[in-house]
Parts: structure tokens; sequence; C-alpha cells
């Protein structure tokens, strides 16, 4: 086991989701400690605890609530970011599946923190399971009396909606999602105004990813100093990595924050799939730059070990990469994806994408030419500060990532007009 | 991000010119550069865009993607959906000035395409046609305007719109006189208007005006009447002249019907003459037409008349119904009920326009429109606006402020 466990603590079985199984295991015990609290200091908890967001930036949780300043006569709002799209990310789906209650539980607690009447779950609309199990615990919690009328002991009432997204990567980004609750297309917005300042129906607005509200159950449980000593000084707790790709065992992992890369891959993982050799891996979901394996020999499972090696641990949706595996096809794939998903509010992103797309396209069909490649640097460039939202910066830098070190398989394809790796994506034995 | 003080913008810096270049490049990456058939050729601000910040050739070496090329978004508006390059002004504006919701964006990324909403409240929205002036490109278009003329043929007149007395400030446009078209064919379109836009006024109508000041080329551009009438009889100019100064010498209950069209200066005119002999009536010569909004929030009014306010300013109150034992009337302008004169009255009529009406009237006098003079509008909040002189006066047509003081006299000799 890659370290301690804070939120994967519990064995799985066809009830551990329930609310009952919940309150076995010590369930809503928090959420009566933190309601004997002062709303402040659960915030001044969460801040000296120094969560970082799981979404991908990793920005404090603390500093987000700390810009919203509860005010009884005021509305505030409570989101949480279900809508899991990043490609090669599927930790949330686990913990919607496998412990809603503690998801419930955490927006209780944090509601409570932030002077929040009223919270939504914004879920992803292709997620079925997830979906179906958060919608059991809120009912369940409303027929506990949990939710929907005050909570017993107390004067605090929280009602949580559970809202289903229609389907868009977009609607992932905090804006976009907000303005989707709102019924409108999920372009994103301008900041300032910071969503925690005006956000949704222009009130003052939290939106923390699952992962990162899940922790805060435990963080009141235990005691910011407690949650500390877990991971390491810039990267307390844990990280839940979802590793998929060429790998022997992929799934979902609970990571304690400085747990040697290396190690989790060949011994947590069992090694490569068909004990290939490791070509590169991509270490937070696919906007997130490309590492090969010398590259990650020495590095722990940290932002302060990843960042400085140019890549980051963003949503920890890692994809492992075998040896002969053609990366052209693979940026193809990944080129697609983001011209099917630009929203097309900003210029270099809507119309940057489909060209990408094109060219990559054309370069696959044996038509590429030399100056493609600086055309995709150029494109990426371009989108880099240019766009609202981070999609544009997103794509860029991971087209740039893989064209840095993959370079020579780019130019042979458009030289060859074939792949230098045979064009496979996937990992024979 | 909001400017604040202190703030230091950098709008030249080497990194910014690089990426406004690259997003000139992005913006016509699918643009079809089809400037050639585009009526905004010459005023679009992508052309302008392109020559400032970027001037080269394409880099792409791809084909572009393909869209609708000719959608009809209402009976007005056609839409080519190649040439968006999807800045959503059109969106806003149904959302946020016209508030009819009427258009949207539908599908998303470099797919994505502006559709009207489906009740169909776009067709119905009554300033539409502002859409056309905000697309910074050819995309959307007014089919009364498509194809008619190259906009550098044209020029500007500014003047003020008479479909209602918020009197918006307008543009009309018409042929240059060096652009005129010489085949006899074409020969007629040299003396319409082409089409009419907004001037921005923030103390009238701000930057928009409705959909009917846009059809004020068909408004203006009915049939006129031709020449002087002897009751339906075409009669020499002058002639109609003298005999309408003796009919309004002879008569002793005279009354004068007077336009709401006419200019201040006009009204002047009328009264400097004619003022002190004949009792006054205010028409209105155009009422509301069956599916014209009447009234709303934004700029129209119900008064369809642009100088209500002129008269009442210039000639003070003035009766609204012909007196019963009127021996003369002068009526000058449209959109009167000839009922309404005493049937053994004399009637000289004054109008622009060939009517039933004309040739009822004792004596029948054409007069000038509003292109073809210049003058003064007072709208209803007290504003005053000029109006300027698009086109000459036609042959045998008079301007009522010159006709005035040749109806002044004793008898038809002298």
């Amino acid at each position: 086991m890659p370290g301690r466990q804070l939120i994967m603590d519990f064995e799985v079985t066809p009830t551990s989701h329930t609310l009952a199984d919940y309150k076995a295991r010590g369930g809503y015990e928090t959420l009566v400690k933190a309601l004997g609290m002062a709303p402040a200091d659960i915030t001044k908890e969460v801040t000296a605890s120094g969560l970082l967001g799981h979404g991908g930036a990793a920005f404090p949780v603390g500093r987000k609530w700390g810009v919203m300043k509860p005010n009884p006569g005021e509305i505030h709002y409570l989101c949480a970011n279900a809508d899991e799209g990043e490609p090669g990310t599927f930790k949330d789906r686990w913990i919607l599946e496998h412990a809603p209650h503690l998801l419930v539980e955490s927006m209780l607690i944090t509601s409570y923190a932030l002077g929040v009447r009223h919270a939504f779950v914004y879920i992803r609309g292709e997620f079925d399971l997830p979906c179906r199990r958060i919608q059991g615990a809120v009912d369940e919690a409303y027929a506990a009396g949990l939710l929907g009328k005050p909570v017993p002991g107390s004067d605090f009432t929280l009602d949580i909606v559970v809202y289903r997204g229609a389907g868009s990567y977009v609607c992932g980004e905090a804006s976009g999602l907000i303005t989707s609750i709102e019924g409108r297309k999920p372009y994103p917005r301008n900041r300032p105004p910071r969503l925690t300042v005006k956000g949704l129906f222009q009130k003052p607005t939290v939106i923390n990813n699952v992962e990162s509200l899940a922790n805060i159950t435990g963080i009141i449980r235990m005691g910011a100093e407690e949650f500390r000593k877990v991971g390491t000084a810039k990267s307390p707790g844990t990280q839940l990595i979802s590793i998929s790709g060429h790998i022997a065992k992929p799934g979902v992992y609970e990571v304690e924050y400085g747990y040697s890369w290396a190690k989790f891959l060949d011994e947590d993982c069992g090694g490569m799939l068909h004990g290939a050799k490791m070509k590169c891996v991509v270490p937070g979901g696919i906007s997130t730059k490309v590492l090969t394996r010398p590259e990650i020999e020495n590095l722990t499972l940290s932002h302060e070990s990843v960042n400085p090696a140019g890549s980051g641990l963003g949503s920890g949706g890692m994809i492992v990469i075998a040896e002969g595996t053609c990366m052209v096809r693979l940026l193809q794939v990944l080129l697609r994806f983001y011209h099917h998903e630009s929203c097309g509010q900003c210029t270099p992103c809507r119309e940057g994408m489909g060209w990408m797309h094109r060219i990559i396209d054309r370069i696959v069909a044996g038509e590429g030419l030399p100056e493609d490649i600086e055309r995709l640097y150029a494109i990426s460039h371009a989108n880099d500060g240019t766009t609202i939202c981070g999609m544009g910066d997103a794509a860029g830098f991971a087209t740039v990532g893989i064209l840095n070190k993959f370079r020579d398989e780019f130019e042979y394809w458009i030289a060859n007009k074939r792949s230098k790796m045979d064009g496979r994506l996937e990992c024979r034995a | 991000m909001p400017a604040a003080d202190g703030m230091v913008v950098f709008t030249a810096s080497d990194k910014v010119k690089a990426r406004r270049k690259a997003t000139m490049e992005f913006i016509t990456l699918n643009h079809p550069v089809d400037c050639g058939i585009c009526d905004k050729a010459g005023e679009c601000t992508l052309q302008d865009y392109h020559f400032e910040y970027n001037g080269g050739a394409s880099v792409s070496r791809d084909a572009k993607t393909h869209a609708t090329k000719h959608f009809d978004l209402s009976d007005r508006i056609v839409l080519d959906n190649e040439r968006c390059i999807q800045c959503t002004r059109c969106v806003r504006f149904t959302r946020e000035i016209s508030k009819s919701n009427g258009l949207g964006m539908l599908d998303r990324g470099d797919h994505s395409i502006v559709r009207p909403s489906a009740d169909g409240s776009f067709a119905k929205d009554a300033y539409s046609d502002n859409v056309i002036d905000l697309c910074p490109v050819g995309a959307l278009l007014a089919k009364d305007f498509l194809h008619k003329a190259r906009v550098w043929y044209l020029k500007a007149t500014p003047s003020v719109c008479p479909g209602c007395e918020r009197g918006c400030g307008v543009n009309l446009w018409h042929r240059k006189d060096e652009w005129m078209l010489r085949s006899p064919r074409q020969a007629a379109r040299n003396d319409g208007l082409d089409r009419v836009t907004p001037i921005e006024n923030p103390a009238v109508n701000g930057p928009w005006v409705c959909n009917k000041a846009r059809d004020l080329p068909k408004l203006l551009g009915r049939v006129r009447a031709a020449g002087a009438l002897f009751k339906g009889a075409p009669a020499p100019l002058e002639a109609a002249v003298l005999e309408a100064r003796a009919l309004i010498a002879e008569a002793k209950r005279p009354v004068a019907v007077v336009s709401s069209w006419a200019s201040n200066e006009e009204l002047a005119a009328f009264k400097a003459a004619l003022g002190g002999r004949l009792a006054l009536v205010a028409k209105r010569d155009h009422e509301p037409q069956p599916g014209e909004v009447v009234q709303d929030d934004l700029l129209i009014r119900a008064d369809k008349n642009p100088n209500a306010a002129g008269v009442r300013a210039v000639l003070g109150e003035c009766g609204t119904e012909v007196p019963k034992d009127a021996d003369l009337v002068l009526v000058w302008g449209e959109g009167f009920d000839f009922r309404a004169v005493p049937a053994s009255a004399k009637i000289v009529f004054l109008n622009a326009f060939l009517a039933p009406e004309n040739g009822h009237a004792d004596v029948f006098l054409p007069v000038s429109i509003q292109t073809e003079r210049s003058g003064h509008y007072t709208n209803f909040a007290g504003v005053t606006s000029r109006f300027e002189r698009c086109f000459a006066l036609p042959p045998g047509v008079l301007h009522a402020e010159d006709l005035f003081g040749s109806l002044v006299g004793n008898g038809r000799g002298a």
C-alpha cells in the first residue's frame, strides 16, 4: 500500500456506500464535533492543514475559503465539482461510488463553516453508478434528517441538489460549471471578480473538487496537526491517483504524498503490462507534460518534487505509456479530444484546436510538411495566456510536452509517410 | 480585469504584438475571404484589423471548414455562417438590448453557429436590423441591400427618421455623384435611398434605430405626384398657385390642416405668411399600421409623426377638427380624411405622393419630401435635430416653405 490511507481506509463491500455502513465506521460523528466549533475555527483548521486542491491546479483550499467572508444576511453557495472530465482521471468516481456519505458529511461541515445553506453537486452527465450512488446518499441523508431541516442538536440547515451535467469538458472549469447550473451554455467567465466574490447567480460561491471536499471530514476529525503528519511538509495528506495505460494493475490508489514514484509503479501497480519497458508517463491528466522513465526515477509523488521537473501531479490521472507506442497517434487522439471539447468562446482555442487537429490528421495521412511541427509549436504558443479558461494553455502544454521529447517520431512520419513505431497505441504481449 | 488606479497596460510590447497577430491568423483561418462578393467589404472591421495587425497571407495549408452559406434568419436578414467569426455580438444584442432572446450559439468549438431561437422571436424583433451594423464582418446582411451597391459608391447624408416622434438620428445612404448609374435601365436608382444606418446620439436614440427606419427607402420611395391638378385635371404649376391664392383670398372662414411631418422652417414660413389668416387644425399624417409596434420601452413612440412637438412650439395649440362652417380647407400632407371637410368648402391640397385624394381637391399642388430639403424636427422630449438634403428638387414640385409666400395676396390677376 503506497503510504497511509485517509479516504480509502475501509473495505469496499456491496453495502459499504450506505448510510448504515458509513455510520458503523464512525460516519457523521465529525459533523457533531464540527457543529460544536465556531465556523471561523473550521476555516482556520483547514487553512492550518495546508490542504491543496485536488482538481488539478493544487490551489490551497484554505486560501480559497478565506476570500469568502461569511455574512449572515447574504446568500452563499457551495458546489462540489464532480464533473470529472480530464482524460485519464477517474478518482472522484471512486469517492462518489464508494464513499458518497463522506462527501455529504464534508459538504455539511464546509457549508457550516462558510455560511452556506444551499449546496450543489455538479456531476458529469456520463456518470451512471456514481450519480445513482450520490443521489442515493443525499436521499438517505434527507430521510435521516441530516439535510433539509436543522441537523439534530443545532439550528444549521443545508439543502444539497445533485445537478447532472449535459456532458462537456469545459463544464469542469469552475466558472463554466456555475454558468451551466444557471442553465446557460458553459462559457467560462473572465476573472476578476473571483467566484468567491461573485459566482453562482452573482452570489459568493466556493467550488471545490470532490476529493478536496472529501478530505475536510478527516481534517476536522483528526485536527490539522495530525493531518500534517501525513504526506510531506509542502504537500500534506494524500492524493488519489487513477492510473491507466500500459500498467499491470490499473485502478485508483490512494498515495501518501512523498511516496517514491518508481516504487509506486513497479511494486504497488505491479510494473508494466506484459513486462514491457516504460517509455513515458502522463503524471496528472493529459494536460500535464509527459515525463520519461529516467526523468521520474528519483522523483517522489509530491508537488514539490514533480513541479521542478516541468510537469505537475494535476488531477492525479496518470497514464503509463510503454516503449513501442506511437506518440504521433497519441497526439492525434489527444488533439481530437481538445478539438471536440473546445467551447468556442475564445478565438485562439476555438480555431487553434481544430487547426492542430487537421495538421496532425494530415501528418498521419502521410501528407505532412516539414513546417507542420513548427506550426504546432506556434499554435500552442499562441494559445498560451490568450484564453479565458485554461483549456487553450493546457492543450498547448500537452502538445509541446510531446513534441519536445518525441520530435524524431514526428519528423520520421513526415519524411517517410509512416510511423516509426508501427503506429501502435496498444501494448502487445 | 477591470481598470484600476495605477495600473499599467502594455498594448504594444513584442509579446502583445505577436499574440495579436496570431489571433488575427486564427480569426481568418476559416473565414472564406470572399470580400469580392461581400456587401461588408469596405466597412468590414476584419479587413481593417487584418491590414493593421497582420497583413500577411495565410500560413495554413489545410482546407477551410464549411458551414451554411445562405441561411434565412428572418424575411429581413440573411446569415452567412462561413463569414461569421463567432463574436456573439448579435446574440448579446437580442439578449441585452432588444430583449427578444432571438439568437443563440448552437454547438461548440469551431463548428458552433449562430441560429435563431425556435419560437421565431427574432423575426418579430422590431430592432433586429441593428445586428447587421453590429456584425463586424459580412455574416449578417440586409436582404433589401443585398448586392445592391459597393459601400464606397455611396455617401451618407445625416438625417432624422420621420417614423415616430422619437426622431432618431440616421444616415441616409445614396449614390455619390461620381458613381451615378448611366444605363437608362438603372438610372432610376440614382434618386433613391439605398440603405439607412443609425447615427449614435445618446440624447435621442443611443446607437440604435428600429426596423421602421431601415424601411425609409420604401416609405420615401413611393410614387410621387408628378404635377399640379385642377379638380383632377393636370394644370400648369404657376396657374395652380395663383388659383390657390385666389381661393384663399376669397374665403370667409378658411381653415388650414397642418402637417406634423413639416419641418420647423416650413412651419415658421407658414406662420409668417398665412398664420393670421387661417384657423389652424393639427393633423397626424401617419397612424400606427396593423402589425406595427405602437410603443415600447426602448425607442418606439406611439405618435408616428416626427414633428408634432414642432407644430405645438411654432403654431401653439391647434384645433383637432375642421369647423363645420369652414368654406375653404387647406390640407397640408398625407393622412387626412376628406369626409371631415364641409360639402360646400373648397379644398386646396398640398401632397408629395400620388394618391386618389389628389384629384378630389379643387387645387392640388405637389410638394417636396424630406430628402429634397434640409430642416429641423423637434422630438417629443424637445430635442431639435437637423436633417440634410440628399437629392435635388424634381421638376414640377415646390418646396412648401417657398410656396406659402406666394399664397398671400388678393385675387387671380395680381
